[in-house]
């Protein structure tokens, strides 16, 4: 039972995180290609904080959220000037970057040892221990993230979104300033990947690089392209299902050392599949031009 | 000067270079970024350690073999991926992405064939090495640069003046025009994937030598091909090898003062400094505009 919430919590940050992903890559069109930078911001500022300053786990949350969002213009400033694959390389360097440099800066992130002891959220002087209570509150998010997504996507701004991603020279023809969506569209993203990354930080208790890769970016955009580009229900199925088909395999009896390739291995199968055969994914509609 | 840093920059440009002179040669072809390519690096580097070190086969037989058979492996990416994907013509990001897909798929292949744990193919002990100014070379990385040049310059003449370079070229400029003078695009392809990834299996195989081998190797060396290739230019061929060598000696020169770890950092800042202020690389190679 306790594995079984740990799994639904762990889906739930991903979805967390493959929504805010889908509304960059689905609705928007821009490849980006480092998004677990953002999670690794927010992640690190919320255990530092309060790790070094007793900050609560709650003003970590928000400002690692916010720096990450100052992260997302950094990454989302390419976008503007680069396209296609030569955007999503731009990206893909930045998350390579963010993750060297909290390999690197040993005195600050304590580098591969990584930062242990986090603490975990606390209502009232509860702490958030009991797993079932932890699950609640990423649920919550949960649902936070897809109704800001649902308002977002639904409003005037969310057509531009989808103008930009169907053709960009008419949407500034029609004289809306796509740089400046593209911009606020990274910034959101990051906002909930930020949230996404201290939630797990603070579930974990520990967190180190080795959890912000670019592969795990990697994987993330997949969830969002095997449920879907551009569909909320569809993110939320993709990053499900992926978090929890590979579990099979642990009940399966396969030992970790061979479990854990063996899942990089239907990933990297199942991400050449779905781009020869359903590159729009499940449920979407888009497909990468 | 740090003469150690700037020799040590020219023998890992030897080998970025050869990883971008095969990358410039199958992108110049089929106009996409194949980061696959590093997977081919790797197998380079195992396959010789399981012909030279598992079954005890004369050393310069197993690199040949090695060679070939990730010149196969190239061309076997091609025909099952990438092929289906040009039938529908799909987009750059959805070839990149594939291969991205190929790349996890075979790296932990490896990884569950070969164990994740670091693998030599040195067998005997390190040998001392010459003293140049202040800065000391083994023979082993002697070797690593005159073969990795030896097989630029080789290259390089083949590309420009053999009939399968004209026609790799004529390709690269006008697939249709090629066509109609008789030259089969589909054939050039799988020959520009033969023999970049043969390139990209000879320096897995010699950075094997000089270092330990893992089954995540390639992924930052496919990196470092691809931004020694933007430095030059994107599909130009000196451009690449020039490229290379200048991401090599910028990476050990900049870490003189800092740690190594932050090699990656710097490669990757170089990058996008390229991409944002030159995306034509240091020349300004012309490239198509719809793509930068």
């Amino acid at each position: 039972m306790e594995y079984f919430l740990h799994i639904l919590i762990i889906a739930g940050i991903y979805i967390i995180l493959t929504l805010s992903l889908n509304l960059i890559v689905g609705y928007t069109g821009l490849p980006a290609l480092g998004h677990a930078a953002f999670s690794c911001v927010g992640a690190y500022t919320s255990s530092l904080l309060a790790l070094n300053f007793g900050i609560s786990p709650w003003f970590g949350l928000l400002i690692g959220a916010g720096v990450a969002v100052l992260f997302g213009i950094a990454i989302g400033y390419p976008s503007l000037r680069l396209k296609g694959d030569y955007l999503a390389l731009a990206t893909f360097g930045f998350g390579v970057i963010v993750y060297s440099v909290a390999k690197n800066w040993v005195s600050l992130t304590r580098g591969p040892m990584g930062l242990p002891g986090i603490p975990r959220f606390s209502i009232f002087g509860f702490s958030l221990d009991p797993l079932w209570s932890y699950l609640l509150l990423v649920t919550v998010f949960v649902l936070l993230t897809i109704f800001v997504l649902r308002r977002v996507v639904g409003s005037p701004f969310g057509r531009v979104l989808r103008s930009i991603r169907e053709d960009e020279i008419a949407s500034e023809a029609l004289g809306k300033d796509t740089a400046k969506y593209k911009l606020i569209v990274f910034m959101l993203g990051a906002f909930f990947a930020g949230i996404a990354g201290s939630l797990y930080a603070h579930y974990i208790t520990f967190i180190d690089p080795s959890s912000f890769t670019v592969m795990e970016s990697i994987t993330i955009l997949l969830m969002v392209i095997f449920g879907g580009m551009g569909n909320i229900l569809g993110s939320v199925i993709g990053a499900t299902v992926l978090v929890v088909f590979p579990e099979l395999l642990r009940f399966l009896g396969m030992p970790s050392s061979i479990e854990a390739p063996a899942r990089q291995m239907i990933y990297g199968l199942l991400l050449v599949i779905l781009m020869i055969k359903r590159p729009q994914g499940l449920l979407g509609r888009y497909r990468f031009r | 000067m740090p003469y150690q840093l700037l020799l040590n920059g020219i023998i890992a440009g030897s080998i970025y270079a050869l990883i971008a002179l095969g990358f410039a040669i199958i992108y110049r072809t089929v106009k996409f970024l194949h980061l696959a390519h590093g997977i081919v690096y790797t197998t380079g580097a195992y396959l010789a350690y399981t012909f030279f070190i598992l079954l005890h086969i004369h050393p310069i037989i197993s690199f040949f073999l090695s060679i070939i058979l990730c010149a196969l492996l190239g061309i076997a990416i091609d025909k099952s991926v990438y092929y289906p994907l040009r039938v529908k013509k799909a987009s750059n990001l959805i070839f990149l992405l594939a291969s991205f897909g190929v790349f996890i798929f075979l790296q932990n292949l490896i990884q569950l064939v070969y164990g994740a744990q670091i693998l030599t193919l040195r067998t005997g002990p390190v040998k001392e090495g010459y003293h140049i100014f202040s800065a000391v070379i083994t023979p082993i990385q002697i070797w690593i640069l005159v073969v990795s040049c030896w097989l630029l310059v080789i290259l390089w003449g083949f590309v420009k003046y053999t009939r399968l370079g004209k026609a790799m070229r004529a390709v690269s400029d006008d697939q249709v025009a090629a066509s109609v003078v008789g030259i089969n695009p589909d054939k050039t392809i799988l020959s520009s994937f033969a023999i970049g990834s043969a390139l990209a299996g000879a320096a897995g195989i010699l950075i094997s030598l000089e270092t330990n081998i893992e089954p995540t190797m390639g992924f930052s060396a496919v990196l470092k091909g691809v931004i020694a290739s933007i430095i030059g230019g994107i599909g130009s061929i000196p451009g690449a090898m020039l490229g290379g060598f200048f991401l090599g000696i910028a990476e050990n020169l900049g870490i003189w003062k800092i740690q190594a770890g932050w090699k990656d950092c710097i490669s990757f800042i170089i990058l996008i400094i390229f991409l944002l202020l030159r995306p034509g690389g240091i020349f300004g190679v012309k490239t198509e505009k719809e793509q930068i």
